[in-house]
Formats: C-alpha cells, sequence, structure tokens
C-alpha cells in the first residue's frame, strides 16, 4: 500500500494535536473567512452583511426565547451595527466570529487522561461499579472487563489502513455509551484513539464530559444551525483529516430511536472526508488516502432504551432532536448500567467491516481502491477533469458522498451481532404477531394482555427457526460469536433475564409455561434490530 | 485537434450510434466511434461510410477506432449506445480501460438482459466511474441522418453529467438536448414505452378506434408513472420525451420492432421466447417490478399475459376495459 506517511505515524496522532490545535484553528479560520469573502461578491444570500445578520438573529433567537437575557446583547449589538459597518469591518467581524466557533468546537487531547482512561482506568472502573465483596472478585473483575466490551471483524485491515492513511469510523448510533464503547472497543483491537464530534448536551454530564473533553472529542452544538457555524464545524473536520488526524462520525445523527439499523444517513460531515481527499490530490499527494470503517456496537440491553423508543413512539418523536433528560443524564443509571449490564461477558461487542474508499468504492487488502468488477481503481480519477486537473464541483462531492452512505447502510446489517435480548424479542414478537394478526406495532399496543402471553414452548420455536435462517443468511448478521452454541432454552433464559431485570419495568416475565409480554414498546425495540430480516414466508 | 474533453466517443456502431455521430459530426463536434466489428471501423475510416446505415453522411470530425484504450484517451464523454443484451459484456470491456473521471451515459431504452435491471444499475457493476446517466427520447436514426427535428433527454444524478451532455450533445436543429435529474424515471419511462408500444400495436391490430386508442395512451402514461413513483422516480418524467414521447414515435407506423410484434400478436402468431422484443421483455420485466412494488398496472398486467400465452388478444383489451374508472 502506498503512503506519503511513514508507519510509524499511524502510533496515537492525537499525542501531537495540542501541538498541532493552534496552527488547525488558524487553518480554518483562514479557509472560512477566505471563502466567505470570495462568494461575497456576488452579493445577495453571500453577502457578508447577510452571513452575519444570519449568526446574529439565529442566536438572539436561541438565547434570548423569554426575552432580557443578557447574553443575547451581543447579537443584537451585532444586528444594531451591522447597517453601518464597512465592508472590512464586515470582514473583521466574521473572522472575530470564525475564531469564537472555531474555539468553541476544537478538542484538546491530555496524554495523561488517555493513560488513565486505558490503563489503569478500566480496572478501577471495574471496582467501582461493582460490588467488590472480596479479593477474589476483584481479581475476577479485573480480568472479565476486558470480555464485556468486545472488538472484532476486519481488524487485521482496519489496522493496516490506520498505519498508511487516516481512518474515519462511521459506527451505528444507539446509545450515549456509544462513545466510551468504542472508544474502549478500538482500544481492544489495538486501534489508535480518534477525534470526534460529540454533541454538547454529552458535556452536561461531568463524569463523561471529564474524558471526553481530554480524549480529543470536539463539540458540536446541534442548536447553532446557522450556516457559518457548520461551515467551521467541517472545516475543521476537514483539516483534521488533512492533517491526518483519524475521526469517527456517528453517520445516522443522534441516537437511532427505534434501535433499527440506520439505512437513511446523514452526510454533512461525512462530506468532509472526499474533501479532504480532494485537497490532497490537489497538493500533490493523492497516496494520502482515507478510508471508511463501517462499524456496529451492538448491546445485550441499551441503556435509554425506554426512552428513545417512547420518543420514537409518540406523535412528537421526530421533533425531540437533542433529548436532554434521558437515562444518560441521571448518574445513578449509568452506575446501574455499568453494575448490572457490564458484568454480563461481552455484553457489548463492537464490530469492524472492510474500510472502503471515500466513494464508496471498495479496497484490496493493500488498501488499493477497487470498483464493483474487482478491477484496481485510481481514487484521484474521481476528483479530475478532461484534462486530468482537479476540479471542485460541490454537487459532484455529494453524490459521492450519498454513494458511499448508501455503500455504509448496506453495510450495517451483515455486520449487525444479535444478543439474546434481540433474538428472543423478535421470536415474541413474531409470536404475538400471530396470534393479533398484524405486525403493526400501534395495533400491538393496543392489544389485551391474554394475546400478549407467549407459551415457552411457541417462542422456543420461534427462537429456533429464527437462529437457524440467520446462519444461513450471512447479510442478515450474525449471532453473538461466544454464544453460537447456546442452547436455544439457555438464550432464552438469558434474555428473559436481561429484558426482565434492567429495566424499570420488565419487557417480558416468565410465568410457568407462558412467557408474558408486559412491555411492547421495550419488545419492539429489541427486536427492532432485526427488522431487516423479513417475517418468514416473505422474501 | 479537439481537446479530450470536446470529444464526444460513441460505443457501438449500430444504427443509433453512427447516426448519433453523424449528427454531431456535422455539427463540428468530434466524434470517436467504437466498434468491435473491424470491418465497420475500416470502411469508416477509409470510405465515410458505415455498412450498418449507408445514408448517413459521416464528415471528417468523426473517426472509427477499434481500440478501447484510445477511446478512453481520447474523450472523457461517453454514449454507450449497444443492444440490452450486450450491456453487461461491454460495461465489463470498457472497464478496464475508464477511470473514475470518465463520463458514460447510455442511450439504451429498455431493460438490461438477462436480469431486468435498469442499464445504469449494470454499467455500475461493470464500470470504475459514478457518472452514470441515460440518454433517452424519440430521435430515430433515419431522421437524425436526414437532419430533421429530433430532441432527447439526459439525465443523471450528477449535474456534470446533465451540463456535460447537453454541451456536447446539442446539435440544432437536428438535435437538442433536454436535462433532467430523474435518472431512474428516464431510463424506466424509456423501457416502459416499449412495453405499451406493443399494447399499441396489438389494439391497431384489432382495430380500436382513435378513441380507445387515445385512452390507451394516456392511461399507459399513467399506470407506468405509478410504477415509476414506487420505484423512486418522478411522475412528469414518463409524461415527457423519453415516455410518451417515444411511445408516441415507436407506435406510429411499422418501424418499430415492438409496434411489429403487437401487430403480430394481434392476428394469433405466437412468437417465440427467443424472438421477443426489447418491448416484450421489458412488459414482463415491468409486472414483476409491479409486483414487487405492489402497484396495480392492468394494460402491462394484459400485454404480459398475452405474451405468456395466459389470455387471447381479444380479451385483454376486455381486461383493460373492465377495469374500474377511478380518479385522474
Amino acid at each position: 500500500m502506498a503512503s506519503d506517511r511513514p508507519v510509524r505515524e499511524a502510533e496515537n496522532r492525537l499525542e501531537r494535536f495540542n501541538g498541532d490545535r493552534e496552527r488547525l484553528l488558524s487553518e480554518v479560520e483562514r479557509r472560512v473567512v477566505a471563502r466567505r469573502v470570495g462568494e461575497s461578491k456576488s452579493g445577495g444570500d453571500h453577502s457578508l452583511e447577510n452571513v452575519l445578520n444570519d449568526v446574529a438573529f439565529n442566536e438572539i433567537r436561541r438565547l434570548d426565547t423569554k426575552g432580557g437575557n443578557p447574553a443575547a446583547d451581543r447579537w443584537k449589538d451585532l444586528s444594531r451595527r451591522l447597517l453601518g459597518m464597512s465592508d472590512e469591518e464586515k470582514a473583521a467581524e466574521l473572522r472575530k466570529l470564525v475564531c469564537y466557533y472555531g474555539q468553541d468546537v476544537v478538542g484538546n487531547f491530555d496524554p495523561r487522561v488517555y493513560k488513565f482512561a486505558t490503563g489503569i482506568g478500566p480496572a478501577l472502573l471495574g471496582f467501582v461499579f461493582n460490588p467488590i465483596t472480596s479479593l477474589r472478585q476483584g481479581m475476577d473483575t479485573m480480568r472479565n472487563l476486558d470480555a464485556r466490551i468486545s472488538a472484532d471483524g476486519d481488524l487485521d485491515l482496519v489496522r493496516q489502513c490506520a498505519e498508511r492513511g487516516t481512518i474515519v469510523v462511521t459506527p451505528t448510533h444507539s446509545s450515549n455509551m456509544d462513545s466510551p464503547a468504542i472508544g474502549l472497543g478500538m482500544l481492544r483491537a489495538h486501534l489508535p484513539p480518534v477525534t470526534y464530534g460529540a454533541g454538547k448536551n454529552l458535556f452536561s454530564n461531568p463524569f463523561v464530559s471529564y474524558f471526553m473533553r481530554n480524549l480529543g472529542a470536539y463539540r458540536v452544538d446541534r442548536r447553532l444551525k446557522f450556516e457559518l457555524y457548520k461551515d467551521v464545524l467541517k472545516e475543521y473536520s476537514t483539516v483534521l483529516l488533512e492533517h491526518g488526524y483519524h475521526s469517527l462520525f456517528f453517520p445516522g445523527g443522534t441516537r437511532c430511536r427505534s434501535n433499527i439499523i440506520e439505512k437513511h444517513l446523514k452526510l454533512g460531515l461525512l462530506g468532509t472526508t472526499v474533501t479532504a481527499y480532494k485537497n490532497s490530490v490537489r497538493e500533490g499527494s493523492p497516496n494520502k488516502r482515507i478510508y471508511i470503517v463501517p462499524v456496529t456496537i451492538n448491546y445485550r440491553l441499551v441503556l435509554e432504551a425506554e426512552t428513545l423508543i417512547a420518543d420514537y413512539l409518540a406523535d412528537t418523536g421526530k421533533s425531540r432532536y437533542i433529548i436532554t433528560d434521558d437515562e444518560f443524564s441521571r448518574i445513578g443509571r449509568i452506575l446501574e448500567f455499568f453494575r448490572k449490564i457490564l458484568v454480563h461477558e461481552g455484553s457489548v461487542v463492537v464490530r469492524f467491516g472492510r474500510p472502503l474508499d471515500v466513494f464508496g468504492n471498495d479496497i484490496t487488502d493493500d488498501g488499493e481502491s477497487i470498483d464493483r468488477a474487482g478491477r484496481v481503481v485510481d481514487p484521484a480519477s474521481f476528483l479530475r477533469g478532461a484534462d486530468g486537473e482537479v476540479t471542485d464541483d460541490d454537487q459532484r462531492d455529494a453524490e459521492y458522498t450519498r454513494a458511499l452512505g448508501r455503500r455504509l447502510a448496506a453495510a450495517y446489517p451483515k455486520l449487525t451481532v444479535y444478543h439474546s435480548t434481540n433474538l428472543v424479542a423478535r421470536a415474541l414478537y413474531d409470536a404475538i404477531s400471530k396470534t393479533v394478526g398484524t405486525r403493526d406495532i400501534y395495533r400491538l399496543l393496543r392489544a389485551p394482555m391474554a394475546q400478549l402471553g407467549v407459551p415457552v414452548a411457541d417462542a422456543l420455536a420461534e427462537l429456533v427457526r429464527m437462529r437457524a435462517r440467520i446462519a444461513a443468511n450471512p447479510s442478515f448478521g450474525s449471532e453473538h460469536p461466544h454464544y453460537i452454541d447456546q442452547s436455544a432454552e439457555a438464550k432464552l433464559d438469558d434474555a428473559i433475564k436481561g429484558l426482565g431485570t434492567y429495566h424499570t419495568r420488565p419487557a417480558v416475565v416468565r410465568q410457568g409455561d407462558i412467557l408474558q409480554v408486559d412491555d411492547v414498546k421495550l419488545l419492539y425495540y429489541y427486536q427492532n434490530r432485526t427488522a431487516h430480516i423479513p417475517p418468514e414466508g416473505n422474501p | 485537434m479537439s481537446s479530450r474533453g470536446d470529444t464526444v466517443g460513441i460505443i457501438g456502431a449500430g444504427s443509433f450510434g453512427t447516426a448519433l455521430g453523424s449528427v454531431l459530426a456535422r455539427s463540428g463536434r468530434r466524434v470517436i466511434l467504437w466498434s468491435r466489428d473491424t470491418a465497420v471501423v475500416a470502411a469508416i475510416q477509409s470510405q465515410r461510410v458505415s455498412p450498418r446505415l449507408p445514408k448517413a453522411p459521416l464528415p471528417a470530425p468523426l473517426e472509427a477506432t477499434a481500440d478501447p484504450k484510445r477511446l478512453a484517451a481520447e474523450a472523457r464523454f461517453l454514449v454507450l449506445a449497444v443492444s440490452s443484451t450486450n450491456v453487461r459484456e461491454r460495461a465489463r470491456e470498457l472497464g478496464d480501460v475508464l477511470d473514475g473521471s470518465h463520463i458514460v451515459v447510455h442511450a439504451i431504452g429498455a431493460l438490461a438482459a438477462p436480469t431486468n435491471e435498469r442499464v445504469s444499475e449494470v454499467m455500475a457493476q461493470g464500470l470504475p466511474t459514478l457518472k452514470l446517466g441515460v440518454l433517452a427520447g424519440p430521435a430515430l436514426p433515419a431522421d437524425l441522418v436526414e437532419g430533421q427535428f429530433s430532441s432527447m433527454v439526459i439525465a443523471s444524478a450528477f449535474d456534470e453529467v446533465v451540463a456535460e451532455g447537453r454541451r456536447l450533445l446539442n446539435a440544432p436543429p437536428g438535435l437538442r438536448i433536454y436535462s433532467s435529474k430523474d435518472l431512474i424515471g428516464v431510463e424506466l419511462a424509456s423501457a416502459l414505452s416499449g412495453a405499451y408500444t406493443v399494447a399499441l400495436g396489438l389494439a391497431d391490430g384489432l382495430g380500436i378506434g382513435p378513441g380507445p386508442r387515445a385512452v390507451l395512451i394516456t392511461r399507459a402514461v399513467a399506470e407506468a408513472s405509478r410504477l415509476g413513483v414506487a420505484a423512486g422516480a418522478e411522475a412528469r418524467t414518463f409524461a415527457g420525451l423519453a415516455g410518451l414521447g417515444n411511445l408516441l414515435v415507436r407506435s406510429a407506423g411499422d418501424r418499430s420492432a415492438d409496434y411489429m410484434l403487437g401487430r403480430r400478436l394481434a392476428d394469433g402468431i405466437v412468437t417465440a421466447d427467443s424472438a421477443r422484443t426489447e418491448g416484450a421483455r421489458a412488459a414482463l420485466a415491468g409486472m414483476e417490478l409491479a409486483g414487487k412494488l405492489r402497484t396495480r398496472m392492468p394494460m402491462l398486467q394484459g400485454v404480459a399475459a398475452v405474451l405468456s400465452g395466459k389470455l387471447e388478444p381479444k380479451d385483454a383489451a376486455k381486461l383493460i376495459g373492465d377495469t374500474v374508472a377511478v380518479e385522474e
């Protein structure tokens, strides 16, 4: 695999981040200001007056919802001064704002915190989060920690890509625990740490915030919807990639409310991979490759399942873009999550897929791009015009990113790992659907309790058939590798235990020979992980 | 000599490819016509005449070659004009010499055999470039050769493909190029118009009057739009050049194989599977797609039933007449 970069740089590149920080920020500032000033010459929506007014208007609306908020005064003042400003003053104001938002976004990397988090941190967490009653139990806790979050998949190839180019990890997104889970997963996989954009709301939890602030995360404030902020954010991501910082995006955007594997991906930050690669090609470094790694994070139980599915099913679900009052905001629930969930062996599986190039092409084992017929192609050629020159075309690049998004969405189902909770929830959902005569969740929610009881024998039969279908069709995903040989009875017991003990209300309880579904919403949530597997008999 | 960016490469020296090359070359555009048949290439190069379309003037800006490397090196914009049965093979062959910078549009008004996928889907499997598109519409080779007023539509998800297509293929007054973003719609409209041409041939063979014929045409557009929308296309595309335009021209006389197949079916002549036209295949494939997308297609259903021997032609007409009229 050709590379412009020596292999040794593949080691934790974030260690040099703090030294690079100011240079990166000034590069972001230079590019955004130059672009905006250049575009302003065409006037209209692109005029600096319009850009600045857009910022002021949105900030006043965000901050001054009830009136009289002094934080809004700065923006009201800007709005008032705008009309009297010269072009030079507007450009200076623009520069100031770009710096301001750049500073708001930029992350930090403290090697000491990283050492703690990756060294003794997990072991300490193990002691903290488990009631240790003896030395022996404590030792067991430490030994078992590795088993709780496991990483598998195409790890060798991902490691090679991380050595020879820049990787962008793109996981599915179910929970606010995804960030620590993927961080630990990458550690288990001997992959270098990545920088990533985390919702600013996550920084409200002081425990999580401390680690995120010091491990390379940058802040994304989803409340800031004006173009200038998005510009700063995208440029920051582009510059990071160009400088070889491995990154992570959640292409699904916010946490998936339904637990269905994401199909429609948000392409905003993902598009910065094409831009970063284009800039490298233009600078004469076409071998500075960027690799996109599809990843699924698969939980036995999801911390925020109850809130997320309730939000999904509520009429207003889609409008609650940022949920600030879920289980993640309650420290007690997080402790309980660690205590009850992470003690279960293999309770989180992080599966890494085969990397793609930024255009969605597959790659060889040497990291070269190949087309769908398996021929090696030069990825730089996708950005060149008739005479071999690198051309700028935002619409083309957006279309390339959509192609990449489609490839990622297609990769996720087969990378899905099913826990007992998913399989048993699906078996029970299939069984009650047959009894009630519909798979429609809203009708099932209204079904009488009597129709929500499933004989254990029927549930086992459904479970056996579902496992056989998954084993026969790799495109559906696969069972948890530790439990492939587990008997159906044991799998059922494990799932009932999980679904019945962690959440505030059990999803299902065993009453003699009957499995009584108590919370259809939760059952629906866990079975949704299998939603891409059609019901039996349907093609 | 024109630059690579100003040259159009045409893959396939059949009647449409040659006619397109002719109209472009006459407007001064440099064209490289690629054919695997060295005899055709030699005839064009030495005598300026194609044995496949002898009446087509082929002035000097048009060159012929059998060398795909030369085609790829000298033209960035390529038009694939081969039979639907050869798409897969040609795409694989071309894929060896193209790269991600090339733009390839196809001019095939059918679905690709034997899988009945859209041609652009098959191209995507065989070509390295993602910049793909379709060129469709009622431009018959004879009209292009005679310099008659013809129009086509170019569609792609990439603005660059459409813009380059319009810049390079516009040769007014002989050929005007409209634009669209609806790749799926233009491909489906063009392919399905062949199926409905079979239906119109059949209806004409049964001697229906101009009123019912007009009903058939408008209902064909309506049900094709329905299928298109279910497949992700825009309804209005089916009333445009690729849909209604193609249907009108193909059913206007005896020049279309699809139309003549319909006439033969009306006369009770059973056609062997191997002799089926692209329109016949599109009818059967369209029904398959309609089944998957749960779309009601009574007219296509009638054609498919006659083609598969499940229904007599006169009963098919009755089937269509018996459907309940709903809001248009």
